[in-house]
């Protein structure tokens, strides 16, 4: 029995738009991993919980919404209010670089926007995996 | 030189000896570029050269299949004289901010040549919501204009009218409440509703497959859709209540066989809807209109638009008995597609434009084309990009001459055996669909959404192998190009303006009369009475958007897709 | 590692969402630590009721489970619920959807909802989700639903877990015929025909009874459950509260007639060589001597398959060449 990276993704605010979180959900599945998609119009409080109930590795936030550094810091809030700051939160979507940048400043460890293809999300992914499970 | 050949057998020895001792030689000495050649969409694969063989193998026969521009099966184009009569109208999307804010980008627009304008709704409006509801934060007048009420709708109506040819509002799931805030915008501002034509796509069953902007559970959103189309039709026959946008089925990436194959089917649903509420075909038919996307492969692009009309007409006639010409024209807009655009080397996507702006044109039988704006991936739509955008359409119409001859590119083989490749694809894919129980069914079940899902993945996964050449991304591209992406930023004034607004009208209105109206809206959602005169009351009474939405929402519930209706 | 199986499990039994879903997921994982905790709960008897839910996709499953969560809240029930999916047979890896219908019940501190794949195992469902059904009744939940795919071995493994066996039809899929083939009739307790509103429920539901009947004369042991069949449209809620109260009966009756401690005693046993069958292989090969020299040796053609593997099964090295 292997382990599996865990990886949920989720929609934040009112975007409906789920061709990014469509693909990037068969690519984690395809590269072996066991990928949990929350829906839409989700608030960072159901995405934490949903993350601590399914103890998942990684956290995929996909927002496309000028709300975004809102509901990013909130999930990173609330990550560490319960204890789950050791989880991998990566943001997705049209997001600028220097808003990019902040995000990155508050903790999430990638923010891939349109562009970044599945096999880098994928690798990023296994490395932080790879040095996570070193220790 | 040889005679032409004599007959079929004689072709086809004069091609065998042009394989053998012409081209056979030359590609054994020079090879071919790839190791197969296929459509892009599709991924048919495509022969060296066309000729009319290929015409008698698909049993092609002219009058049959091709016929004259403006008679069935309209192949060639349904007007009689193509673009020759009149060039098709030229529209461009812009919907943000206030009322006020786009009303004046639109006037704008009238301004520079364009003679119709749409009005796209922000994520709250389109999604029920009010301005100051929890979700709505951040979102409010971003990806469009915000109408919480009455006073909004008038707002943004503040327009030329007498330029104004054309208006399209898309609102989908909460289409009836947004007709009824047009219509007393309109009286209000002393606008004969004859004078123009509002288009109102109301495509909910699309919203339901993808894009995702629905509400209610996919059997009432279809009825809150039907009770739309029989209002217009019985009150104002000359605006249009339906479009069927098969382009957002383009753009959740359907093939051009999945494109037609769902949409004709979903506007199938909607039809028999509408004639089981005492119509007759001929009356609703002509209602009936498209709006398809065309993407890079241009004889893709080509044929599917020709195939696009001949399959409308062959459904209504065949199919439904329509006999009318008005029910076998399809009425149609069309526009360059926005996922062959790149945001790396923005520039590149205005040859983009052109080109397919060009196949609209070849293809024809688009009464209306839309233009992309070239840098819509990364930036603000800016004067400019709108400016660029509608020279494009003025240079195709006006310096190429394909709009001087009707279907200029008809009798070409490769074409017609490509337009009837589509056409006996779609049928069996309409089929298929049928054998399901039709549109409605494929919706519950999750069919649609789940063959849009994997076509997603696999057109991803052509880009990344480089089985898709997209130049300036993994053809051509930069090293290092760091494209910085602009967003709509968050607009707190417009949001603030526009709760402070909301919150007026809230406060000055009669809160009585708006409860009694709102029940009446419930009542009528219970039953089975037309939703648009119960609407209406409601909207003159000032109850917000929101609170008719929720009046629905309290009766039909909300829809929550599962992963076999996601597709994920 | 004592003392951490001790700590997770203090924790999950006082209700710590975290620990309990780190718990499971040493059990999926093969993780020793697993082991360990379920040796640490195993004293307490098993309290809370497992219904599993079972039948072909399209039937509803999940907005059923999500109806099914709604009433027994409304009862007072704190519910956990294990959603089963499989794994892909090529990456390994595995799309968890079943959540997004019980979407309402996410921030629900009564409700625990854990998604799962199957990852793999012959068999379908296997011992991580016993466990997990252990583990989730130890941290004081009432009820479990474990929610299957619906094709294939699922639904007879979840019937060996399940206390009651809901399986779920829909008319018009032709499943009545289906069902009979796949042995759902063997496992149903209780028969749900959803989307009840559609056409053709009632000629589904008078098939079904039929079958029903049939399987009821079939089985032994008196008195005899017959399993009802309720008709429930889960978008509505409709029905769900009979369904649940057939539900009920079915316990009452496993209690009543001993079949629970039949069906308990049937469970042990399935758990156990469920558990060998998914660990004998890796042990017996972490105790092959000279595993190396063998595979070495096999691919060169001096042995062959069989020798080799009876070579390891008997628990030795490499058989004389």
């Amino acid at each position: 029995m292997a382990k599996r990276i865990r990886v949920l993704l989720a929609k934040l605010g009112l975007d409906s738009h789920t061709i990014g979180v469509t693909v990037i959900a068969k690519a984690l599945r395809d590269a072996g991993m066991e990928v949990i998609y929350s829906g839409l119009k989700q608030t960072p409080e159901m995405v934490v919980r949903t993350a601590i109930q399914e103890d998942v590795d990684v956290v995929g936030l996909s927002s496309l919404s000028a709300a975004h550094m809102s509901h990013f810091s909130r999930v990173l809030e609330l990550l560490r209010a319960e204890g789950a700051s050791d989880k991998l939160v990566l943001g997705g979507g049209v997001i600028p670089e220097r808003d990019a940048e902040k995000l990155r400043a508050m903790g999430v460890a990638a923010v891939f926007t349109m562009g970044a293809t599945t096999t880098e999300i994928i690798e990023f992914i296994e490395r932080w995996w790879t040095q996570r499970e070193a220790q | 030189m040889s005679q032409p050949p004599r007959d079929r057998d004689d072709l086809r020895a004069h091609q065998a000896r042009w394989e053998r001792e012409t081209r056979g030689p030359h590609v054994a000495a020079h090879g071919e570029r790839l190791a197969e050649f296929r459509t892009q969409a599709m991924r048919w694969p495509v022969k060296p050269l066309y000729t009319p063989q290929d015409l008698d193998e698909i049993g092609f026969d002219y009058l049959r299949d091709a016929g004259f521009p403006g008679e069935y099966p309209f192949t060639r184009g349904t007007s009689p004289d193509g673009y020759r009569t009149e060039l098709w109208r030229m529209l461009q999307v812009t919907g943000f901010g206030t009322g006020e804010d786009w009303a004046r980008r639109g006037r704008y627009m009238l301004e520079q040549g364009l003679n119709g304008l749409i009005i796209e709704y922000d994520l709250p409006t389109t999604n029920g919501l009010d301005s100051d509801h929890p979700l709505a934060a951040g979102e409010v007048c971003r990806a469009g204009t915000a109408i919480d009420t009455l006073a909004d709708m008038e707002a943004a109506l503040d327009l030329p009218f007498e330029k104004l040819q054309h208006l399209t509002s898309v609102c989908n799931g909460p289409q009836p409440v947004n007709l009824a805030m047009i219509l007393p915008a309109l009286e209000k501002r002393g606008v004969d509703p004859d004078s123009f034509t509002l288009q109102m796509p109301n495509a909910i069953l699309i919203e339901y497959t993808c894009v995702g902007r629905y509400i209610y559970p996919p059997a009432h959103g279809l009825r809150v859709a039907t009770d739309v189309i029989e209002y217009v039709i019985r009150n104002h026959p000359r605006w249009v209540p339906i479009a069927v946008v098969s382009a957002q089925l383009y753009a959740a990436r359907a093939n051009p066989v999945q494109e037609l194959a769902f949409g004709f089917s979903i506007a199938m649903q909607y039809l028999d809807a509408v004639l089981a509420r005492g119509f007759a075909i001929d009356e609703v038919a002509p209602y009936f209109s498209f709006i398809t996307g065309v993407d890079m492969d241009f004889f893709e692009a080509v044929a599917k638009l020709r195939a696009y009309r001949k399959i409308w007409a062959k459904l209504m006639r065949d199919r439904y008995g329509a006999t009318k010409p008005e029910s076998l024209r399809l009425r149609l807009m069309a526009s360059p597609g926005t996922m062959s655009l790149t945001l790396q080397q923005p520039l590149n996507n205005i040859a983009r434009l052109g080109i397919q702006m060009l196949a609209c044109a070849l293809g024809g039988g688009a009464q209306t084309m839309t233009s992309p704006l070239h840098d819509e991936a990364h930036a603000l739509p800016s004067e400019e990009a709108i400016a660029v955008g509608a020279a494009v359409q003025n240079i195709v119409a006006h310096e190429t001459g394909v709009a001087d001859v009707v279907d200029p590119l008809g009798g070409s083989y490769y074409l017609e055996v490509m337009t009837r490749k589509i056409e006996d694809a779609v049928f069996a894919e309409i089929e298929k669909i049928d054998t399901q129980g039709g549109a409605l069914r494929a919706i519950e079940t999750g069919y649609f959404q789940r063959a849009l899902a994997q076509e997603q993945y696999d057109r991803h996964r052509d880009l990344e192998s480089g089985r898709r050449k997209l130049v300036g991304v993994n053809q051509g591209a930069v090293s290092g190009e760091k494209r910085s992406i602009e967003l709509f930023e968050l607009d707190a004034d417009a949001e603030r303006r526009q709760i402070e607004r909301l919150q007026r009208v809230r406060a000055e209105r009669d809160g009585s009369a708006v409860t009694r109206a709102l029940a009446r809206v419930r009542e009528a959602a219970a039953g089975t009475e037309n939703l648009v005169p119960p609407i209406l009351e409601a909207v003159k009474a000032y109850a917000t958007h929101g609170e008719i939405c929720e009046a629905l929402r309290d009766v039909f519930g909300s829809h929550h897709p599962d992963s076999l209706t996601t597709g994920i | 590692m004592s003392e951490r199986a001790r700590d997770a499990a203090a924790r999950l039994r006082a209700g710590d969402t975290a620990a309990l879903a780190r718990a499971i997921r040493w059990l999926e994982d093969g993780d020793a630590l697993g082991a360990r905790v379920l040796r640490e709960v195993a004293g307490a008897p098993e309290r809370a009721w497992r219904i599993g839910v079972t039948g072909p996709a399209g039937a509803g499953k999940s907005t059923l489970v999500d109806a099914l969560i709604t009433e027994l809240r409304r009862r007072g029930q704190r519910v956990g619920v294990l959603a089963v999916d499989p794994s892909s047979p090529f990456s390994g890896g595995a799309l968890l959807g079943d959540r997004l219908r019980m979407q309402r019940h996410t921030l629900d501190p009564g409700v625990f909802i854990r998604s799962m794949a199957t990852r793999g195992r012959m068999g379908g469902l296997a011992s991580a989700t016993h466990g997990a059904a252990i583990l989730v009744d130890a941290a004081g939940f009432d009820v479990v639903l474990i929610e299957t795919v619906g094709v294939g071995q699922d639904e007879l493994d979840v019937a060996e877990l399940a206390h009651t066996t809901v399986v779920v039809s829909v008319p018009g899929l032709g499943d009545e015929v289906q069902a009979l083939k796949a042995g759902l009739f063997e496992v149903a307790d209780v028969h749900a025909l959803n989307k009840a509103d559609l056409p053709g429920a009632d000629s589904a539901e008078r098939n079904l009874r039929a079958l029903l009947d049939l399987e009821t004369q079939r089985r032994e042991g008196e008195p005899r459950w017959a399993p009802p069949l309720v008709r429930t449209v889960a978008a509505r809620g409709d029905g769900v509260p009979a369904l649940l109260d057939a539900c009920d009966a079915h316990r009452v009756h496993l209690a009543a007639s001993g079949e629970g401690e039949r069906r308990a005693a049937t469970r042990a046993e399935q758990l156990f060589y469920a558990l060998l069958r998914e660990q004998a292989p890796q042990r017996l090969l972490a105790r092959a001597t000279d595993l190396d020299r063998t595979i070495a040796a096999l691919r060169a053609g001096e042995i062959d398959a069989f020798a080799a593997a009876e070579a390891v099964l008997a628990g030795g090295g490499l058989p004389a060449l």
